[in-house]
């Protein structure tokens, strides 16, 4: 298969997860959603000649640098930046209801949105977008080591910031010793 | 209770079996923005693209007027504007030495040379196409300021220097229509902002930090290919105003990269005199316009090279100009 062949199955593989990675990142708003995809596969698109056998993780790694100049980029910034740190409301409605808490969404999201974004990038490939670790090194363009490394330690911060907004959970008698403060 | 990964894992927003986003085929937005990607024309850009499908001199409104009055599924009424017409020069200027040109300028004019300016002043073409509409050029001007304390305004209006006076198309909600000249599309002012990623941060003016930062800018971590460098430049000026120092390293940059040919000299659509460099890929051609005394960057041509009838474009037609000023 040419170069183009290959990019076009990639494209109609993938354009679903992609959109979802962007959408998990925007709060799931339409507009913005489908014009960072956009912008995501023309980037792709320019660089077809590097993509890899399994293009999936790459193609969240150039998502990943879409987001960070759709939040910087002038005109969309503050409308974005805004979004992306105050829309409670929207987390709220898409999140799937968990039978361990009436809204578990909301204090899962508000934990994870206490670490730094590296950690909760992190934590989002791998618990959203399902990535194993040699998959998030390429999404991080970090070595698998690096990712292992950076996955321990953001999940035992994770952690400690959900045992610190429930701690009636972690205490009840499900909770589990090693998954404690780290 | 479940681990954190568990837990994270429930609270996906975007599940892949929730009703939005979840997979399955591509909708007619995606597959249309592939088919542009495959024909080479590029669907997304962060300024509306213009194009040059106005007839040159009195037909130019006629011809506008017609396109409004048939609507589509006719022949494209507005033609497509003539590429910039080169002229052979018997020994056209390298980039080589064009590059040492613009080096000695920023050397010896320190004091009064053009200095680099966050901002940009550009006239455009763009054409606006689509698979069931004659493809049409809209012509504008857009002129960004930026104030000491990281305020900015931005203002883009409807014009063709080449008639002035003369009602411009405006292509506004998807059905071509006709505006006064000067006609303020849009008018903004931002608040202060900042970022440190290239292109709203500063440029360098040194060949090889420039080089990384258009790197950084085309989100890519291999050496950037000769299309994509021009893409990344056009990105650049749109940005920034280069001084002289600037365009010294730019130009340097360009007499490094492979498959930029000098073709000759061109008079460009502001009137002003430029040496032409050529790059030809799949289905088009680049014309990138210099000053042949300063090095500084003019201008930047994309001419399709091949017909795509589905589109209603033909060989020849300019599908985007940008004349950048200062």
């Amino acid at each position: 298969m040419s170069n183009d062949e290959i990019f076009a199955a990639a494209y109609r593989e993938h354009y679903w997860a992609v959109s979802r990675y962007v959408a998990r990142r925007l709060d799931g708003r339409a507009g913005e959603v489908e014009e960072v995809v956009a912008e995501v596969f023309t980037v792709a698109w320019r660089r077809r000649a590097d993509l890899p056998e399994s293009p999936l993780p790459w193609l969240y790694g150039v998502a990943r640098n879409c987001l960070a100049n759709a939040v910087r980029g002038h005109g969309r910034r503050r409308r974005l930046v805004h979004r992306l740190g105050n829309d409670e409301t929207a987390h709220g409605r898409q999140i799937v209801d968990s039978p361990d808490a009436e809204a578990p969404g909301a204090w899962v999201h508000e934990a994870l949105a206490r670490l730094s974004e590296a950690d909760q990038e992190v934590l989002r490939l791998t618990a959203w977008e399902e990535l194993g670790i040699d998959e998030v090194a390429v999404a991080l363009g970090c070595g698998s080591r690096a990712a292992s490394m950076r996955l321990h330690r953001a999940r035992r911060r994770l952690r400690a910031e959900i045992d610190r907004l429930r701690p009636a959970l972690t205490t009840g008698p499900t909770a589990t010793k090693e998954h404690g403060h780290g | 209770m479940a681990d954190e990964l568990e837990l994270l894992r429930r609270a996906d927003p975007v599940p892949a079996h929730g009703p939005h986003y979840g997979d399955g085929p591509l909708d007619h937005n995606a597959e249309r923005r592939l088919a542009a990607l495959l024909n080479e024309r590029p669907a997304v850009r962060r300024r509306p693209r213009l194009v040059w499908s106005l007839a040159a001199g009195t037909a130019a409104v006629v011809t506008v007027l017609t396109l409004l009055l048939s609507g589509p599924g006719t022949t494209p009424a507005v033609a497509a504007p003539r590429p910039l017409t080169i002229r052979a020069d018997a020994t056209p200027v390298s980039l080589t030495e064009l590059a040492e040109r613009a080096a000695r300028q920023a050397a010896t004019q320190a004091q009064g040379a053009p200095k680099l300016r966050k901002g940009t002043h550009v006239q455009s073409w763009s054409m606006g196409m689509s698979d069931d509409k004659p493809p049409v050029t809209l012509p504008e001007e857009r002129v960004v300021r930026w104030k000491a304390d990281g305020s900015h305004t931005e203002l883009v209006v409807a014009t063709d220097p080449r008639h002035p006076g003369r009602p411009v198309l405006r292509d506004d909600g998807g059905a071509p229509h006709l505006v006064e000249d000067g006609h303020v599309l849009t008018r903004h002012s931002y608040p202060p902002s900042w970022s440190d990623a290239p292109p709203e941060s500063t440029p360098p003016h040194d060949a090889a930090r420039l080089r990384a930062y258009l790197q950084e800018a085309a989100y890519t971590r291999t050496p950037l290919t000769t299309p994509e460098l021009l893409d990344t430049i056009d990105e650049l000026l749109d940005h920034w105003t280069l001084g002289a120092r600037e365009s010294a390293a730019l130009a340097r940059i360009l007499a490094n990269t492979a498959g930029l040919r000098p073709v000759g000299r061109v008079t460009d659509r502001l009137g002003r005199s430029g040496a032409a460099y050529e790059y030809r890929s799949a289905g088009t051609r680049r014309l990138l316009i210099m000053s042949p005394s300063t090095g500084q960057v003019l201008g930047l041509e994309t001419v399709f090279t091949k017909a795509d009838p589905q589109y209603g474009v033909k060989a020849g037609d300019v599908m985007d100009y940008s004349a950048w000023m200062r």
